[in-house]
């Protein structure tokens, strides 16, 4: 692990955060490939075999980083993607590139650390191209304040090359949102397959905008995008679905559920199927309201009161 | 003691249950008979108190506490419980932890009461109660929660319905089990089988206890008569 200079300290602080919420000590191991940033610079690199990363950090803020995986590589443990902001207040920008080879097999935990700070600006946009039959599978998992001063965007944009398979999975459900802007837009070739998956928990004033778009390019090619959103107190949601079926035989598949308690929350869903070949086939399904009834009462009729039964089904959704 | 007394309830001003009286004691079984649409579903649903199934009138009285006004948990923590006709699914909730429930319950509990099911623990401790789970193993699931949860009242709503032939004898077992462990329970069928297992059986007509006894005789009268009756408001047009 190369830890940059005079950043030790920030880096220990990062890893310690990260080890008591995961329990995972994968940061400190010279086996794993590990990004670290705190703020606006990279505080830990650690590449392994067949894996090139670079970083930039620019003066006007921005950091830079791209990440290469060579064809026919195959990276036995997860490369972890560690970003973190210690400071207070601020905003962090991040570019990430991926070029992910043919017959790669690699996964990606991402951690985002920002459990420290009143008010933050956290931007994140990432291009990634996966090579021809690959498996690539990329897991985002977000800590934030408690105060919901944090405000977090993150766009990509990823194309999927003949016969590859991704999976992403987004999950902002142990600590507040704050504010989530979460963009993915998906291009697949070919008989290539993605599955999409995020959940989030929203609580007090938390805002939620989620946008997940399939374009299924490639005859034979598939996506499914899935979106769980639990909605508390005054939180705001608003979810969009979208899928193009392209080519011949392309199958898409969206799902958005809400599911909301308390008065004041406000959550909307909104999907998009658009065919532009007679052989493909797209579907939805959409659901927006309150727990429920059936699995209430299930829970009820077995001594749980009905708090405890809608935590319960709530930690089943999310988890 | 569970008693029902007088139980009315109507819906939409329709009454679908009609001054009922049963009684049950813990280690009998009993059985609730009638055509589709008579009201024996109801009667299991106002006896665990669900939200949409109160009483208008009556009582239900446990071991003479009037509970009528108490909701389904706290029916449930008195013992009572409720074996559905179509259980809830659940998203990202294992067996396990299905059966579980947040309670103090060991993994070899877990595993004897799903052999009784006939389900076999290292194949479905780790499977979700999802749209995954076939109607058939849903329902076992629920009835090895039944199990679990060891009440004094067990209602089970057609505890057969979902479930393939070969497993009748399976629910029967469990019956008896439940009977042999102290529990009442009360089944609610129009499978003779089922209902010649039972003790003593009610059956219902149009949301009346029409004959009550010994299950032998009211199962043979329901197959001579009920079940070319063909319509469910016999009473009323009486």
């Amino acid at each position: 692990m190369d830890i940059v200079k005079g950043y030790e300290k920030e880096f220990e602080q990062l890893v310690e955060i990260y080890e008591k919420n995961t329990k995972d000590n994968s940061l400190r191991n010279p086996a794993v490939a590990t990004i670290i940033v705190s703020g606006n610079k990279v505080v830990g690199l650690n590449s392994v075999k067949g894996m090139h990363i670079t970083s930039k950090e620019r003066s006007d803020g921005l950091v830079m980083i791209d990440v290469e995986i060579e064809d026919n590589t195959i990276i036995p443990v997860p490369v972890h993607l560690c970003t973190g902001f210690l400071k207070k207040k601020g905003e962090q920008i991040l570019r990430f590139n991926y070029i992910i080879g043919d017959n790669v097999k690699v996964k990606f935990k991402s951690h985002c650390i920002l459990t420290k700070v009143e008010k933050l600006h956290h931007y994140m946009e990432s291009d990634m191209y996966i090579g021809k039959n690959s498996f690539v599978v990329y897991e985002d998992e977000h800590f934030h304040d408690e105060g919901g001063g944090v405000f977090v965007e993150t766009i990509t944009r990823m194309k999927i090359d003949e016969n590859s398979f991704f999976a992403s999975k987004f999950y902002e459900t142990k600590t507040r949102v704050g504010r989530i802007n979460v963009v993915m837009d998906i291009e697949l070739l070919k008989n290539a397959k993605a599955n999409l998956e995020s959940k989030i928990y929203g609580r007090e004033d938390d805002i939620i905008d989620i946008k997940e778009i399939l374009r299924l390019k490639g005859e034979n090619s598939s996506g499914i995008a899935k979106s769980t959103v639990f909605a508390t107190d005054r939180t705001k949601a608003h979810v969009v679905n979208e899928a193009y079926g392209e080519a011949a035989y392309a199958r898409g598949h969206i799902e958005c559920n809400e599911i909301v308690r308390g008065n004041e929350v406000e959550v909307s869903t909104l999907p998009l199927l658009k065919v532009k070949h007679d052989k493909a086939e797209l579907t939805h399904e959409a659901s927006v309201g309150r727990i429920k009834q059936d699995q209430l009462e299930t829970l009820m009729a077995k001594g749980l009161t009905e708090d405890e039964a809608a935590e319960f089904i709530i930690n089943g959704l999310l988890s | 003691m569970l008693k029902l007394e007088n139980i009315r309830y109507s819906k939409n001003s329709t009454e679908i249950i009609k001054g009922i009286n049963m009684e049950f004691e813990k280690g009998r079984v009993y059985c609730i008979v009638g055509n589709n649409g008579v009201g024996k579903s109801t009667i299991g649903y106002i006896i665990m108190g669900l939200s949409d199934y109160k009483p208008q009138e009556g009582k239900i009285l446990l071991d003479g506490e009037d509970i009528t006004q108490l909701g389904p948990t706290q029916r449930a923590k008195k013992g009572i419980t409720l074996l559905w006709q179509e259980p809830a699914r659940f998203e990202g909730i294992t067996v396990e932890n299905y059966l579980k429930l947040n309670k103090n319950i060991s993994k070899d509990e877990i595993e004897e009461a799903l052999k009784l099911v006939n389900l076999e623990p290292a194949k479905y401790m780790k499977r979700y109660v999802d749209k995954k789970l076939s109607g058939g193993e849903r329902k076992k699931v629920e009835l090895a929660s039944c199990i679990l949860l060891k009440p004094d009242y067990l209602i089970m709503d057609e505890p057969d319905s979902g479930i393939d032939i070969m497993s009748l004898d399976m629910i029967v077992n469990v019956i008896n089990y439940m009977k042999e462990r102290g529990s009442a329970v009360i089944v609610i069928t129009h499978r003779k089988e089922i209902a010649l297992n039972c003790g003593y059986s009610y059956l219902i007509c149009a949301g009346k206890v029409f004959l009550e006894g010994k299950s032998e005789k009211i199962v043979e009268y329901y197959e001579k008569t009920c079940d070319s009756c063909g319509h469910i408001n016999y009473l009323e047009e009486d």
